[in-house]
């Protein structure tokens, strides 16, 4: 990239005269200049490859006009571009004519039908008449080539984006071209599948029907289709996609190119995650357990019958007996109800959206020196120390692959195992879980001097999560305080799962968070008084806190709202025993979870296609989501409901619309003030970062670098999350709850030989929180000594945080 | 006088006629319901949905038919194909096919957009209901037996004539040529339903030459 002035050269496009940017390739400058050249290879995002030779106009740069592609060469000045003359018009009918001699014409079958750009330009471009009447290529109509995506080889154009893509982009080149000549076609290879985490990408990146997505398979046709932008809640990034709905039924997202987050990808995740929309297992109606059996009712009496309770609970015990958990799964308008409604109708601060197993909400919500996504691209040094960004944060994951491979930064990766990004990291280190600050230690002291020196660069950027359920959240603070402490300037990325966390750490759902990044303190809720009245001013219990306060007896009721502590909290069974203790557990929720089997009363919620409001990314971007859909049966959005249960409480919320929450917020949260619906459907359609006040008591606590005590011998056990696992929207999602592992370990040829163990077999897993029954999958991704369990896997027994762990070979 | 037989020679006019029409072959007035008039060849009628004579279905549940209905009254849902026991040559076939007839403007749009000539138009056009959901036509009722046979909807009502189920008005591609001289003597639609006659259609000049008349002349 050029930096400084940009510079402009004069080209001339039929016959008219144009300043253009200098280096542009020609057909970006013609397109800029509103003259469309046709193109089936060229991807604005990918390198130019000249594949389909669509694009090739008449040029004369002074040495006579000559017919080149457009998007191989960059614009020089004095350039005289012919787009309409015969030679071009000639040329470029004769490509689309070779393009379409093979292409099979059964465009009413295929899904492309209706938005193919071959379908476009062939009649916008083309000749109108084939000459070809010989017999066409033929293969087998569509194979398989992954769980997701259908190939139908018969209307291949050999444009190289599919492939470019696997390659350039997501780093899994799993799809090439094969054979020579006529029969030279694109493929997986043999006994390899298309088992990519982006393979979606290529389905919406084929301009033909030759890729096609099995979830959308034969739904809808492109003209049937509703579409609304929005934002995916199966990221942190919230990629921007477009919503495609038929007959008020979700049938596929697409990505939508944006500079700040996805630059248009998406992970397969965000985009076939919508079928748990349809489920039929979905609530449609509010749940009322009576005799043990819950019966649907309608709304006035489930309001009044958990409401009630809750009421006499508070009265009787005061508000630090009630709690609430969760509200990262919705919009900050929900959540912010969800804020106020604890506070001001509970009256308590026992409140938490996240699951036990993440950063401390002051470093999530109060890192002053917050990162945003762009500034990856002119970062020197990128350290990732943390999740493994392939499995848990894809959009970063294509943003750090690009900056590390394609815009020359230095990546660092730290993890305990194998990752996406190795293979374009400068330098990777590997440590065993639990072991986290003897390696910051390490680094302090100098062992690795060519990280260190990568640290000192002028611009870093740090991406710091929890990499293993080992690992507590103060190792990632300690990283944080090694990388500030470095020359250069640095900027932090904190790394937390679920998608709207942020958002809701921003709407203060933590013990000690109010709405808009401001500590629990009498100053935060002097601060707020005008707004909610008098609300408790002491941090209240975080997640681990409110089930243990269930379990003793402290806490007597619980709101869930969207989680399932049961199967996401790190250590299930003490999620389970304090559900199982809890004297009135309320729950809203799309489904039946573990969780809410053991409420009382069940409140059913709406998608994010069902409602609107905003969320907040991981870089503190705040977007808009919009609805396409209504509801199923008598489902409303979290904050009617919860003003409904606070009126019945008798401490009224006052919450009349989502953009009227969203007009308090921008009055009562610091932070958000200026943010409108107004603005960011209009004037900032991608989002705005939000900018956290230089307020300091937000400033985390630096911890002194502590050890748990290294073993020597015995395994370690790695747990961390995958990107398909056993969450409660996959599950109800049956095209991506397939793609989940299962119980399995992963382990070390080394340590298999070690136990005795073949691929296949089954390994007895004991810590001290659980035990359980995993088939063992041999991997050189996992350093000996380690072990590996992805987290809530369907049909796995968690096994809790503790690292150590004992491994043997279970009998049959 | 002269006024007389100019009175006198007008009603001639009208004797003349009420005489043909009672007694010789001027008569316009058919007996309705019992007489059915001969229909314009090209009558948009009932829809049917015609199967191939090896009895696969001919819809492939494109959507075109309902992506071009001004009226919005078709809707399809296509389906994968069994590929053991495909229900319509390709990998798609029409899963669900309704035409609300309430809505239905007979402009037969439908039948030119079907790319596979699976949608056709009969010259019945009695079917009126007494109930709206009865005016919604499934799969179940447009779409004709394996043995080419086309099910209506009230096989008891007096007032049907099931043979007219049975001639069809496929003008499939009718504009398709853009109406080019060389096109003249080829088939371009299909006189039956179920599978086509595909024998060239004589030209103009031949059907005058044969009947003595225009074809499409009564009307």
């Amino acid at each position: 990239m050029t930096s400084g002035q940009p510079e402009f050269v004069t080209i001339t496009i039929d016959g008219r005269e144009h300043q253009v940017l200098s280096g542009e390739m020609l057909i970006t400058a013609a397109e800029d200049s509103g003259t469309y050249i046709p193109r089936f290879c060229w991807h604005p995002r990918m390198t130019p490859v000249g594949m389909c030779r669509v694009c090739i106009v008449e040029v004369d740069t002074g040495r006579g006009p000559a017919l080149i592609p457009a998007c191989m060469n960059p614009v020089s000045d004095g350039m005289v571009v012919a787009t309409q003359s015969d030679v071009t018009k000639k040329a470029q009918e004769a490509v689309l004519e070779f393009l379409l001699a093979n292409h099979p014409l059964d465009c009413p079958v295929c899904d492309k039908g209706g938005e193919c750009p071959l379908q476009d330009q062939a009649l916008s471009h083309g000749p109108g008449e084939s000459r070809f009447v010989e017999i066409k290529r033929n293969y087998e109509k569509p194979i398989p080539i992954s769980d997701l995506v259908l190939l139908d080889r018969e209307r291949c154009i050999l444009c190289d984006r599919c492939t470019r893509f696997s390659r350039e982009i997501s780093g899994d080149p799993l799809i090439e071209f094969f054979d020579r000549g006529n029969k030279t076609q694109v493929n997986t290879f043999p006994d390899h599948p298309f088992a990519s985490y982006f393979s979606g990408n290529t389905v919406q990146l084929c301009p033909v029907g030759a890729l096609t997505a099995g979830p959308y398979r034969f739904r809808a046709r492109p003209w049937d289709l509703l579409k609304v932008v929005s934002s995916s809640l199966f990221d942190t990034a919230h990629p921007r996609i477009e919503v495609h709905a038929s007959q008020n039924e979700i049938v596929r997202y697409t990505g939508v190119d944006n500079d700040a987050t996805n630059h248009g990808w998406l992970s397969d995740k965000a985009r076939f995650g919508f079928e748990y929309i349809h489920s039929e297992d979905r609530l449609g109606a509010p749940l009322v357990r009576r005799k043990g059996v819950y019966e649907a009712t309608d709304w006035a009496e489930a309001i009044d019958v958990a409401a009630d309770r809750l009421g006499l609970i508070r009265d009787e015990s005061g508000g630090d007996a009630l709690a609430v958990i969760g509200g990262a799964h919705g919009t900050n308008e929900d959540a912010y109800a969800l804020s106020k409604f604890a506070r001001v109708a509970l009256g308590t601060n026992n409140v938490d959206c996240r699951l036990g197993d993440s950063l401390s909400s002051h470093f999530l919500a109060g890192t002053v020196d917050r990162a945003t996504i762009g500034q990856l691209d002119d970062a020197d040094t990128i350290l990732v120390w943390g999740p493994d960004l392939k499995e848990e944060h894809p959009t970063l994951y294509l943003r750090v692959r690009r900056a590390a491979q394609e815009l020359g930064a230095e990546l660092v990766v730290v993890h305990p195992r194998a990752t996406g990004l190795d293979d374009v990291a400068f330098r990777k280190l590997t440590y065993r879980p639990g072991e986290g600050f003897d390696l910051v230690q390490a680094l302090d002291d100098g062992r690795y001097p060519d990280v260190i020196e990568a640290l000192d660069a002028d611009n870093v950027v740090a991406l710091i999560g929890i990499a293993s359920h080992a690992d507590g959240p103060h190792v990632a603070e300690a990283v944080a305080a090694l990388v500030r402490a470095r020359r250069g300037r640095s900027d932090l990325l904190p790394l937390n799962s679920r998608a709207n966390t942020y958002g809701a750490l921003d709407m203060g759902l933590a013990p000690d968070l109010l709405p808009g990044r401001v500590g629990v303190s009498q100053e935060g809720v002097g601060r707020l008084r005008d707004h909610w009245g008098e609300v408790p001013s002491v941090p209240g219990r975080d997640t681990a806190g409110i089930l243990e306060g269930l379990i003793s007896g402290e806490i007597r009721g619980l709101l869930l709202v969207g989680a399932d502590p049961v199967r996401d909290f790190p250590i299930p069974a003490l999620a389970e025993e304090a559900l199982e203790a809890a004297e009135w557990v309320v729950a809203i929720d799309l489904f039946i979870t573990d969780s809410t089997r053991h409420a009382e009363v069940i409140l059913p919620a709406e998608t994010f296609t069902e409602k609107e409001g905003t969320v907040t990314n991981v870089e503190g971007r705040v977007q808009k989501l919009n609805n396409i859909r209504p509801g199923p049966g008598q489902t409303r959005p979290d904050w009617a409901m919860l003003d409904d249960l606070a009126h019945r409480i008798g401490a009224p919320l006052g919450l009349s619309s989502a953009e009227a929450i969203s007009k308090e917020i921008s009055t009562v949260a610091p932070a958000y003030v200026g943010v409108s619906w107004d603005l960011l459907e209009w004037e900032a359609r991608d989002g705005v970062v939000v900018p956290l006040e230089g307020e300091s008591q937000l400033a985390h606590i630096p911890v002194a670098v502590a050890t748990d005590g290294k073993r020597e011998n015995g395994l370690s056990l790695h747990v961390a999350r995958t990107m398909y696992d056993d969450g409660v929207r996959l599950r109800h999602s049956p095209s991506l709850s397939r793609l989940a592992l299962g119980p399995v370990v992963l382990v070390n040829p080394l340590d298999a030989t070690a136990l005795d163990a073949v691929p296949g077999d089954s390994l007895r897993l004991v810590t001290v929180s659980g035990e359980g029954r995993f088939e063992m999958v041999v991997d050189e991704g996992t350093p000996a000594g380690t072990v590996y369990v992805p987290f809530n896997q369907p049909g796995a027994t968690a096994l809790g945080i503790d690292s150590a762990v004992e491994a043997e070979v279970a009998d049959a | 006088m002269g006024v007389l037989a100019e009175f006198l020679k007008g009603l001639a006019v009208t004797g003349k006629t009420m005489i043909r029409t009672i007694f010789g072959d001027g008569l316009v007035t058919t007996q309705y319901p019992k007489e059915k008039r001969q229909k314009p060849q090209r009558f948009h009628g009932r829809h049917v949905l015609n199967r191939y004579p090896d009895g696969m279905e001919k819809c492939i549940g494109c959507e075109l038919c309902a992506g071009v209905c001004p009226a919005k009254c078709i809707y399809v849902r296509g389906e994968d194909n069994d590929p053991d026991n495909p229900t319509s040559p390709g990998e798609r076939y029409g899963y669900v096919y309704e035409i609300n007839m309430l809505r239905c403007i007979f402009c037969g749009l439908c039948v030119e957009a079907c790319p596979t000539e699976a949608i056709t138009m009969t010259t019945l056009f009695e079917f009126s209901t007494t109930s709206r959901n009865d005016a919604i036509y499934t799969r179940e009722t447009l779409l004709m037996d394996e043995k080419g046979n086309v099910p209506h909807m009230f096989p008891e009502d007096p007032l049907i004539e099931p043979k007219e189920l049975l001639t069809a008005d496929g003008w499939v591609r009718a504009t398709a040529p853009a109406g080019m001289a060389a096109y003249e003597g080829v088939q371009m639609w299909q006189r039956t339903a179920g599978p086509a006659d595909w024998s060239p259609e004589p030209s103009q000049d031949e059907i005058d030459a044969t009947t003595g008349k225009s074809e499409d002349g009564d009307g």
